[in-house]
């Protein structure tokens, strides 16, 4: 998987240092000023093995994305460190983040929202056409690059925000409940596409959700969250076939349901405690 | 993904994009809209022609509508070996008062735009400047005009000065605004692609911003507009507003009216392009 920038102060060699691994010590988060301090997550420990897909389950407000937001470099926690790939994480360097609105620049086309997430990965204004076309190709949405995202679908407007987080080629992929707001046979599609675009170029994933369904689908392994503030619950491989598969039979099989109910009792158990 | 594409293709109802919008209201509402101004237009004329013809004012402070189309003849054309008004037509004397405003409101909108970013941006140098520019914004413009006249003489300057003055509060009030509610996930959005801090104003601060701000254009040209008869108060002539203060010295109402006519006129034509640069500048003003 191509590269396109150098991880500044990232030791060479370390395996905590590859590309796509994240690592989180102690980490621990506060919101809130001296006096009213409100504790959101942590302590966690959690170790992400580069090219491995982590889904993040807990029921709202347990701290999930603060996490995600801790590991893309949004903030810094309170106590404990952050690494990606060995470095402090830096927004839009070490990762490309997918929010669970679209977040796409309106006064730009859908190739234009694309063209500037090229422009801040420094490719070559000479490549962005091919690039621009390659990355509409892979979220499904060839020839759309000229329309207006008010003219677009919200189900097409959350690929091309996919789409734009691909566009920098990070080893590392985070994603907020994107397919929380879309209606349920879109969202199937988007989960399966995503599926098989981490596995065909290995990158590392961190995926949020509150679902246990969407989690066992997505993820090679499943971490479900306590209540505020987030701790580790349940730490789950999820040992399905990943790769070319057939997703209906996938949702079918006896084992999906099992991790399903495993995963789903445990955020049950996690948020009424 | 490229290998499935055929499957992902947006076929499915859930996935495809919404249908256009429904299309107009039929030609009978098109026809109101159009006839309701010019028939208030009528109704107008009408009504000044019988207040003008039943005599209870002088021709002298209510001229009848011929009389001021006779007047608008006259300053428009050159008769009796006179040019215009005062040696200018007023075509010319309009064309010399709109560069007037263009170079002061100009002048004005720029300083509000760059004010504007700046004090949105940084919330100590709106603290610093909000309560001079509140300040600017209460004063009538004729109350600093005779200072600017002290200051810089009769010529251009202190008009351009006072138009740009006059146009200056309202763009940086409105910027300033519209900078500082630029929503936070756009903002994100940007960072999250790598976006330094002049990244995120030039990519996601100055664009989002944009719509409101020519908001603010529109108002600062107005206030511009209706400032422009303080503006050439004193040495106005050649100009529209000198031509209406030199014509009530003279109680010339009918030239008046016609200088008054066309300000207005002008204003609205100018207002208009405005707005359609507005709407092609900011295309997904209320859509997004």
């Amino acid at each position: 998987m191509p590269s396109s920038r150098e991880i500044p102060g990232a030791p060479a060699g370390a395996d905590t240092a590859r590309a796509g691994s994240v690592r989180l010590d102690h980490v621990t988060h506060r919101y809130g000023r001296s006096g009213e301090t409100f504790t959101a997550v942590g302590p966690v420990d959690l170790t992400v093995p580069a090219g491995e897909f982590l889904v993040l389950v807990g029921a709202s407000g347990c701290g999930k994305s603060t996490l995600l937001r801790l590991i893309a470099g949004f903030e810094r926690p309170t106590h404990g460190s952050v690494r990606v790939c060995g470095a402090e994480p830096r927004p839009g360097v070490t990762a490309g983040v997918v929010f669970q609105t679209p977040r796409l620049f309106p006064w730009r086309t859908v190739g234009g929202n694309i063209d500037l997430a090229l422009r801040y990965a420094r490719v070559e204004r000479a490549r962005w056409p091919e690039r621009r076309a390659e990355l509409l190709a892979r979220v499904g949405l060839e020839g759309t690059g000229k329309r207006r995202v008010w003219e677009i679908s919200g189900g097409q407007r959350q690929r091309v925000a996919i789409a734009r987080a691909l566009a920098a080629e990070n080893p590392l992929l985070l994603l907020d409940e994107p397919f929380a707001a879309l209606d349920a046979l879109t969202r199937e599609r988007l989960q399966e596409d995503l599926r098989r675009e981490t596995d065909r170029t290995g990158r590392t994933a961190v995926f949020v959700t509150h679902s246990a369904d969407e989690a066992v689908f997505l993820g090679s392994r499943v971490v479900v969250l306590t209540r505020s503030p987030g701790t580790v619950a349940l730490d789950l491989p999820v040992p399905l076939p990943r790769g070319d598969v057939d997703a209906e039979r996938l949702r079918a099989c006896e084992e999906f349901a099992e991790l399903r109910a495993r995963v789903s009792h445990a955020v049950k158990a996690a948020a009424a405690a | 993904m490229s290998t499935t594409s055929a499957s992902l293709e947006p076929t499915a109802p859930a996935d495809v994009p919404p249908g256009p919008r429904t299309p107009g209201r039929g030609a009978w509402a098109r026809a109101r809209r159009a006839a309701l101004p010019f028939g208030s237009l009528v109704v107008f004329l009408v009504l000044w022609e019988l207040l003008a013809a039943s005599g209870t004012w002088s021709a002298t402070l209510v001229p009848p509508p011929a009389a001021v189309w006779d007047a608008f003849l006259d300053v428009s054309t050159t008769h009796d070996g006179m040019r215009g008004y005062n040696g200018t037509t007023l075509v010319e004397h309009l064309g010399i008062s709109l560069r007037r405003i263009a170079l002061g409101a100009g002048i004005g909108i720029a300083a509000g735009v760059v004010f504007g970013l700046l004090m949105g941006t940084a919330g100590w140098l709106r603290s610093l400047f909000e309560p001079w520019i509140t300040f600017l914004r209460t004063l009538p413009p004729l109350a600093y005009f005779s200072l600017l006249v002290i200051w810089l003489g009769i010529e251009e300057e202190p008009k351009v000065t006072l138009l740009a003055v006059a146009a200056f509060p309202p763009v940086a009030v409105s910027t300033t605004t519209a900078v500082t509610a630029v929503p936070k996930s756009l903002i994100e959005a940007a960072r999250a692609l790598g976006a330094s801090r002049w990244g995120v104003i030039r990519d996601a601060v100055v664009p989002a911003a944009l719509p409101e701000t020519l908001t603010g254009v529109r108002l600062a040209v107005g206030v511009a507009y209706s400032s422009l008869v303080a503006a050439e108060l004193v040495n106005g002539l050649p100009g529209i507003g000198g031509m209406v203060k030199d014509a009530a010295n003279y109680n010339n109402t009918p030239v008046v009216l016609v200088g008054i006519i066309a300000i207005g006129v002008s204003g609205l034509v100018i207002d208009g392009l405005l707005l359609r640069l507005e709407r092609v500048a900011v295309p997904w003003r209320g859509r997004a």
